[in-house]
């Protein structure tokens, strides 16, 4: 995935970057990156984009006129993928930025389209204790075969949507609820972008997790969270509007064991995923 | 001994990444992966754990400063983990800090093989990431003049002096005191750091890698003789290497100086290299052997140290010797004392805190 995407000017100034996920340590990465900038004077790239590689990163760069451009991306990554994205960068940039960063003006609407081209992972992770339905939720929106019965997740288990939102893959985080996994929560849901906090929709599992909703938002303010009213095929479910109202997030009707669900889950998600970006755009 | 092994790191977006295996054909369940991640949540330090997972044995090794990181070796059914958990601590560490220097010359079947290993940390090391923070390298400063002072009064002068309210007074002070140089104690209410050792890092004459040279090559002796006088004290008008003028004086050579060392200090490979050659000149061969290091790993430290002028390359006969040997040379702060005696008359610390540094500082210095 595409870590970091960073434009350096002639004399290796920064002038845009932006940080998706933890790389090498930003330090050393600037000095090597301004180096790299006298180094690429040296030579002429014909508008192509190069990538070496760096501990575990690898790093791609192209440069046109003035202006260098940077990815740092994973060794596993596809490389031609990746370019492509570069070409779309740079030709984004050059058309209609470079002019402002010449004059050193402010690049206003530029980091949402720099969202468009790197994101190319969002990772959603679910939340909630144990047997509420998270991994029945999973298999549901991989359109797999639904497990009828709880064998309980062990840490975390992690699995695509085969479905692409917007060019990005969607990595679903789907944790383990058994309390003697919680000391793991807070590290496995940084970096997402959305969380789900799952609830079997009975009165005593919903007041519970409350928690998880204060975990999240100390945990990952950025991050979109949105409520699941699981089980709601049982006599004992509260409403959805109930469980939203307790968890004071907004809060979906689910039945993870029946199918008919999925294509509205997929959206719910999906949706979250839009309005996430878009707020942090607003912001 | 543990002939298989695999690193694994947890990425916060893709999971559990195996990054290396060995043998390839190592067939590994996430359900694995997590089990031997979960052990080591249940405690910060670095420590080997063990696990049965699957009908394999697993130890595994994590440290604080990789976090996410987790090597693993799978145990043979007669390994006893407590015989042999030094030796796979040692390998754990190494394989480890190669994972972040140089990942791509890493072979598991080869640190197997030669029983790689590398040290804990030592003083030397934890001195010298004082220089790799900024900020603390500033604190350290501050005590110069002040000796003992209260935290909250250090915190404000340090936001004062960087101008900025994100100033962490804990991450700035605590490779002072993870080194030993400062302790923190409550004195009445108040939370006090105490300068207990002082630092001062500068790069020495490699005497005793010079004396073995006149003993093992003596042919070697003149161009050695070359390097350390045009570092140490060449020709006039150029002036040699100084680290005794003050930081205030154009010409020492301390400021930019000292992160360098503590750079190649603060690296546990090159350390390794370079304590290996300050006992004499050796080739290439004969210091990976020394510290079973694959070949790759050393001759890039040498590299990198012969850029900031700490080894050479006798290039005819294939002998690296040191030049300059880079040292964190820690000694007894006396001269705080007067300070404390005029701040304890201008009451500015209570005679408390004055006995009580005393009895740190003996305590700190008598063994
Ligand atoms: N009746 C009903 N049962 C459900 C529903 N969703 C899940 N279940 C059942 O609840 C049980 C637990 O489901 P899992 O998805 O394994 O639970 P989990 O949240 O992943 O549990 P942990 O992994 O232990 O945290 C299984 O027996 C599911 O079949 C639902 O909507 N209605
Ligand atoms: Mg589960």
């Amino acid at each position: 995935m595409i870590r970091s995407v960073y434009i350096l000017g002639q004399e290796g100034d920064v002038l845009y970057s932006k940080e998706y996920a933890k790389s090498e340590s930003k330090a050393s990465l600037v000095e090597f990156l301004v180096n790299l900038v006298q180094f690429l004077k040296s030579m002429d790239l014909e508008g192509k984009t190069e990538f070496m590689n760096v501990s575990i990163s690898r790093i791609f760069f192209a440069q046109r006129e003035l202006f260098t451009f940077v990815f740092i991306a994973d060794k596993a990554d596809d490389a031609v993928q990746i370019e492509d994205k570069m070409t779309q960068l740079v030709e984004t940039f050059m058309k209609d930025f470079a002019n402002l960063a010449t004059a050193k003006q402010p690049l206003d609407g530029f980091d949402s389209k720099v969202d468009e081209i790197a994101v190319t992972m969002v990772k959603v992770a679910i939340l909630g204790f144990a047997g509420v339905g998270k991994t029945t939720t999973l298999h549901l929106l991989r359109g797999e075969t639904l497990p009828l019965v709880h064998d309980p997740t062990i840490g975390v288990s992690i699995k695509r949507l085969p479905e692409e939102v917007q060019n990005a893959n969607i990595v679903l985080w789907d944790l383990a609820g058994q309390s003697r996994f919680s000391i793991l929560w807070a590290k496995m849901i940084a970096n997402a972008q959305v969380v789900v906090i799952v609830t079997d929709s009975t009165l005593e599992n919903v007041l519970r997790s409350k928690k998880l909703v204060t975990l999240v938002k100390d945990e990952v303010p950025e991050a979109k969270v949105i409520g699941i009213a699981n089980k709601q095929d049982l006599p004992t479910a509260l409403t959805p509007e109930r469980v939203g109202q307790i968890l004071s997030i907004p809060t979906y009707e689910l039945v993870a064991i029946d199918i008919s669900y999925r294509d509205r889950l997929i959206q719910i998600i999906r949706k979250s995923i839009l309005e996430g970006k878009a707020e942090i755009k607003a912001a | 001994m543990p002939e298989a092994a695999f690193i694994v790191q947890l990425d916060d977006f893709q999971g559990f990444i195996v990054k290396k295996r060995h043998p390839s054909s190592l067939a590994l369940t996430e359900t694995m992966l997590n089990l031997v991640f979960f052990e080591h949540q249940q405690g910060e330090e670095e420590a080997i754990r063990d696990s049965d997972i699957e009908g394999m044995r697993i130890a595994s090794f994590a440290m604080e400063v990789f976090p996410g990181w987790t090597v693993c070796f799978v145990l043979n059914e007669d390994d006893v983990l407590e015989e042999i958990s030094e030796e796979l601590t040692g390998m754990g560490r190494f394989m480890l800090e190669l994972m972040n220097a140089d990942p791509e010359s890493l072979e598991i079947e080869e640190i197997l093989a030669k029983k790689s290993s590398m040290p804990a940390v030592d003083d030397e090391q934890k001195a010298a990431a004082i220089f790799m923070t900024p900020s603390s390298a500033l604190l350290l400063e501050r005590l110069h003049t002040e000796g003992v002072e209260s935290t909250a009064k250090l915190s404000m002068w340090l936001k004062n002096q960087i101008q900025s309210e994100n100033v962490d007074l804990l991450e700035a002070i605590t490779p002072l005191m993870d080194s030993g140089l400062v302790t923190v104690e409550i004195i009445g209410k108040l939370e006090t750091a105490f300068l207990m050792k002082d630092v001062f890092p500068h790069r020495a004459p490699p005497v005793k890698s010079f004396k073995a040279t006149s003993v093992a090559h003596p042919n070697l002796m003149p161009r050695y003789e070359e390097y350390l006088k045009s570092f140490f004290s060449p020709d006039p008008p150029t002036r040699g290497y100084n680290p005794t003028l003050p930081v205030t004086d154009p010409n020492s050579p301390i400021l930019e100086d000292r992160e360098k060392i503590a750079r190649i200090l603060s690296n546990s490979i090159y350390y390794a290299v370079l304590d290996c050659l300050r006992n004499g000149p050796l080739r290439l061969g004969q210091i990976a052997s020394q510290i079973s290091f694959p070949d790759g790993v050393v001759q890039g430290a040498l590299w990198a140290m012969e850029a900031e002028r700490i080894v050479a390359n006798f290039e005819e006969e294939g002998v690296w010797a040191l030049i300059t040997n880079p040292k964190m040379e820690i000694f007894m702060p006396e001269f705080i004392l007067p300070i404390i005696a005029s701040k304890l008359e201008e009451k500015k610390v209570g005679s408390d805190t004055a006995r009580r540094y005393l009895e740190l500082l003996v305590q700190t210095w008598s063994e």
